[in-house]
C-alpha cells in the first residue's frame, strides 16, 4: 500500500497536525507518545474527521482533497477502522456484529471468505454470544473479523492491545500477524509500543506534537527488534 | 457621651420595634366578589387617603372565597354576590351577624363580542343555535352563574342552552371569555358590561323579570383587625360610597 | 364511581395518550437534532422548549389562548381551513398537555441521544452504513429504552396537567373536564369526599405509569 499525505494540515483548538509524506508498507505503524496525534490522523484517514487542507491518497485512491474540494465520505472508503474501545455494537449479537458491514455475496470486492476469518481469527464458538459476554482478548479478536469481513481496502488499527495486559497482548499478536500474512490487507497500525510494531510493522511513521519526524523501518528507529529500547536522537 | 448615645440608639430600636405590630395592625383585608372589583379599589383608594389605613383585596368568586375563609384565610371582611355563601358562613358561625347588611344590588345583562352581528330583541332568543357557545360563571357555584341559570329556567330555555355552555371560574373571566371572542355570547351582571370595551350588551334584563341579586357585606368573626374593618365597613355605607357604586351600575339600598 | 368518572378518565386517558402520540415523531426528531447537529438558531429553540417547564403553566395557558382563540393565529387559521374551533374543546385539551410535555420528552430523548458513544456510529460509518443506514441500525435502537422513557414520562405529565388545560379548554363536564380539573372543581363545590376518590384514582394512574416505564425499561435493557 502507497500511503501519500500532501500538506495535511488539521487545527484541533491548540493541537495542529502537519503532514507532509510518502510511504509505502504492508503494514505501517504510527509510532509516538500520547498527543502526538496518532489517533487524529487515522480518523482523518478514515474520513470521521475533516481536516483544514491537504490530500489523502491510499494507492490510486483520493481520499480527499481540499484542492478540488474532493472529500469520500467514510462509508465510501472502505476502511476497516477498530478504534481504542473497538466500539462493537452492545445491542447486536457477536454474528450481528460481523455480518454488519459485509458486502453482498455478488459484489466483485468481496474478496474475503467470511469462514477463513472465523477460523483464522478462532471465533467460531463465540458466534451467537452477545458482547457483554466476551472476555478482553474475544472482544478484540470479534472487533478485528468485523473490519476484515467488510472487505476493506486498508484496516486501521488504533492502539488494538493498549488495554491488554503483557500475557494476553503476545497471545493476539499472532492473529495480527495471520491478517497481515493470510488476507494480505494493508494496515495503518498505532501504537505508543515499540514491541508492537516491531513485531508487525515494516514501515514506521515517527510522530511528535502533529509532526512527522522520520518515516523508516523499525530495525532503524528501536535498538533491537524485541527491547523497548529506542534508538539514540529518535526523539 | 458615648454612653448616652448608644442608649438612645437602643431606645430607638426598640420603639421602632414596638412600633412594627401597630403599623401592620391599619391593614384590612377584605375578600370580595369579582364583579365589585373596579368599583370597590376606587372606594378603598379614596378611603385610604382620608383615613391611612390600607386596605387589601382578594377578588374572586364567592364561592371561591368562601372556601377559603371556611379554611381559614385571614380575611377580615367578606363581601359577597349572593345570600347563600353569607348563610353558609354565618352558620358556620364565621361572619358576625350584627355587622351584616344588604347595600347593594345588580343586574343581569347578555353580552355579545364587539363585532358580533348578534342582535336580541328577547333573551329567548339566545336560543338560537346560530349562538354556538355562551359563557356564564359556574352555574353550581359562582353566583353569576347561579343567577343566570335561574334566570334561562324562569324563562324557559335552559334546557335548549346547556349544551352550548361554557362554565368559567368567575364572571370576570365570563367576560373575557365574550370580549376575546372565544364565545358567541356571555350572561354578566350589568356593572360588568359598563366596565368592557370589547363587549356590547346585546340585552338588558328587566329589573322585574331577573333573578333577586343581593350583596350582603360582613366583618368575619375572629378577624385581628376588627376596628379598623369595622371603620372600612361603615364608610362603605356612607353617601359618597354609594354614589361611587353607582357610578359603575350598581344598585344601591337607600 | 359512576359514570361520569369513568367518562372523565376516558378522556383524560384518550386526551394524553393521543398528546404523546403526536408530539412523539417530533420531540424524537427535534431531539436528535439538539444532540447531533449544531444549527443557526439552536440557543434560541432550545429556550423556547425549556419554557413551558419553567414558566407558570397558567402563563403558558395564556399564550397558547392567544395562539388557539377564535381571533388567534391559529384558531383563526384553523377555523378558516377546517372550519372547527380549538378552544373550549377536547382539542384544546390536547393542545394544552402536548405542550407542557413536549419539554419533558425532548429532554429526557436527547440524553438518551447524547449517551451513546459516537465511536459506535464512526465504526459503522466506516463499515459502510451510510447516515440514514447508522440512524436507524444503531442510533435509534440504542436510544430505545431512553424514547419509552421519554414516552410515558410526558404521558405521566400530560394526565396531571392543569393550568394551561383549564385557561384553554376551560372546564365543561363531560367535553373538557379532565381528571385534575374534576378534583379541583369538587373541591370548588365543597365535595371533597369526592375529590379524594378522583385523587385516589389519579394516584393509581401515575403509579401504573411508572410501574409500566420502569418494567419496559427492564425488558429493553434484556434484549
Amino acid at each position: 500500500m502507497k500511503l501519500l499525505l500532501k500538506k495535511l494540515q488539521l487545527h484541533l483548538g491548540t493541537f495542529h497536525l502537519e503532514l507532509d509524506l510518502e510511504v509505502s508498507g504492508q503494514v505501517i505503524g504510527i509510532f509516538g507518545n500520547s498527543g502526538a496525534g496518532k489517533t487524529s490522523l487515522l480518523e482523518v484517514v478514515a474520513g470521521l474527521r475533516k481536516p483544514t487542507s491537504g490530500l489523502i491518497q491510499i494507492d490510486d485512491q483520493v481520499f480527499m482533497d481540499t484542492g478540488t474540494r474532493l472529500f469520500l465520505a467514510p462509508e465510501r472508503r472502505s476502511v476497516g477502522y477498530v478504534p481504542q474501545d473497538l466500539a462493537l455494537f452492545p445491542h447486536l449479537s457477536v454474528r450481528k456484529n460481523l455480518d454488519y458491514g459485509r458486502k453482498p455475496e455478488s459484489s466483485a470486492s468481496c474478496s474475503i471468505n467470511p469462514n477463513h476469518v472465523v477460523e483464522v481469527l478462532e471465533i467460531e464458538s463465540l458466534l451467537g454470544r452477545s458482547i457483554a459476554d466476551l472476555s478482553g482478548g474475544q472482544r478484540q479478536r470479534v472487533a478485528f473479523a468485523r473490519a476484515l469481513l467488510s472487505s476493506p481496502r486498508l484496516l486501521l488499527m488504533d492502539e488494538p492491545l493498549s488495554s491488554l495486559d503483557h500475557d494476553l497482548k503476545w497471545k493476539i499478536i499472532p492473529y495480527l500477524q495471520r491478517i497481515r500474512d493470510e488476507f494480505k490487507i494493508p494496515m495503518l497500525y498505532v501504537s505508543h509500543a515499540p514491541d508492537e510494531v516491531a513485531a508487525l510493522c515494516d514501515q514506521v511513521i515517527v510522530l511528535r506534537n502533529g509532526e512527522c519526524l522520520r518515516t523508516s523501518r523499525p530495525t532503524e528507529i528501536f535498538e533491537t527488534t524485541t527491547s523497548m529500547v529506542l534508538k539514540p536522537g529518535i526523539f | 457621651m458615648k454612653y448616652f448615645m448608644k442608649t438612645l440608639t437602643k431606645s430607638a430600636i426598640l420603639l421602632l420595634l414596638m412600633a412594627l405590630p401597630n403599623l401592620k395592625a391599619d391593614e384590612v383585608e377584605v375578600f370580595a366578589a369579582a364583579s365589585l372589583t373596579d368599583a370597590l379599589k376606587e372606594v378603598a383608594t379614596t378611603y385610604e387617603k382620608s383615613s391611612g389605613d390600607k386596605i387589601i383585596f382578594n377578588f374572586a368568586a364567592s364561592s371561591t372565597l368562601e372556601l377559603q375563609i371556611k379554611a381559614g384565610a385571614p380575611a377580615d371582611i367578606f363581601f359577597s354576590a349572593d345570600e347563600p355563601k353569607m348563610n353558609d358562613l354565618e352558620k358556620a358561625g364565621l361572619v358576625i351577624k350584627e355587622t351584616r347588611r344588604d347595600l347593594l344590588s345588580n343586574s343581569l345583562v347578555i353580552i355579545v363580542p364587539n363585532d358580533s352581528a348578534v342582535t336580541l330583541t328577547s333573551a329567548a332568543q339566545l336560543a338560537d343555535p346560530k349562538i354556538k357557545t355562551i359563557a356564564l360563571g359556574q352555574t353550581q357555584s359562582v353566583p353569576a352563574g347561579i343567577y343566570a341559570k335561574e334566570y334561562l329556567q324562569k324563562i324557559g330555555i335552559w334546557s335548549q342552552v346547556e349544551a352550548r355552555v361554557i362554565p368559567m371560574e368567575n364572571v370576570r373571566a365570563a367576560l373575557a371569555a365574550v370580549e376575546t371572542g372565544n364565545a358567541d355570547a356571555g350572561i354578566v351582571y350589568k356593572t360588568d358590561a359598563l366596565h368592557s370595551h370589547k363587549a356590547k350588551t346585546a340585552y338588558e334584563v328587566p329589573l322585574a323579570e331577573g333573578p333577586a341579586i343581593a350583596y350582603p357585606i360582613a366583618l368575619i368573626s375572629g378577624s385581628h383587625h376588627a376596628v379598623v374593618a369595622k371603620k372600612f365597613l361603615d364608610y362603605l355605607s356612607e353617601i359618597d360610597s354609594l354614589k361611587t357604586f353607582e357610578k359603575y351600575g350598581f344598585i344601591t339600598k337607600k | 364511581m359512576n359514570a361520569d368518572d369513568a367518562q372523565v378518565i376516558g378522556l383524560t386517558l384518550g386526551a394524553a395518550g393521543l398528546s404523546t402520540l403526536l408530539i412523539f415523531p417530533f420531540g424524537v426528531a427535534l431531539a436528535w437534532l439538539l444532540a447531533r447537529k449544531v444549527w443557526l438558531g439552536k440557543s434560541l429553540v432550545e429556550t423556547l422548549v425549556a419554557l413551558p417547564l419553567v414558566m407558570p403553566p397558567v402563563a403558558t395557558g395564556l399564550i397558547l389562548l392567544n395562539l388557539l382563540g377564535r381571533r388567534g393565529p391559529v384558531g383563526e387559521f384553523v377555523k378558516n381551513v377546517f372550519g372547527t374551533e380549538i378552544v373550549f374543546t377536547w382539542k384544546a385539551v390536547v393542545a394544552a398537555m402536548a405542550v407542557m410535555s413536549f419539554p419533558f420528552l425532548v429532554r429526557t430523548v436527547r440524553l438518551a441521544f447524547e449517551e451513546i458513544n459516537p465511536r459506535l456510529e464512526q465504526a459503522a460509518r466506516t463499515l459502510g452504513a451510510g447516515p440514514v443506514r447508522v440512524l436507524w441500525t444503531i442510533t435509534l435502537p440504542l436510544a430505545l429504552r431512553g424514547m419509552i422513557a421519554g414516552a410515558v414520562w410526558s404521558f405521566a405529565r400530560a394526565l396531571g396537567e392543569f393550568g394551561a388545560t383549564i385557561l384553554v379548554a376551560g372546564n365543561i363536564p363531560g367535553r373538557t373536564t379532565t381528571l385534575s380539573v374534576a378534583i379541583y372543581n369538587d373541591i370548588q363545590l365543597g365535595q371533597d369526599e369526592h375529590a379524594y376518590q378522583l385523587l385516589c384514582i389519579s394516584a393509581i394512574l401515575a403509579f401504573a405509569a411508572i410501574v409500566f416505564s420502569n418494567q419496559f425499561s427492564r425488558w429493553g435493557g434484556q434484549r
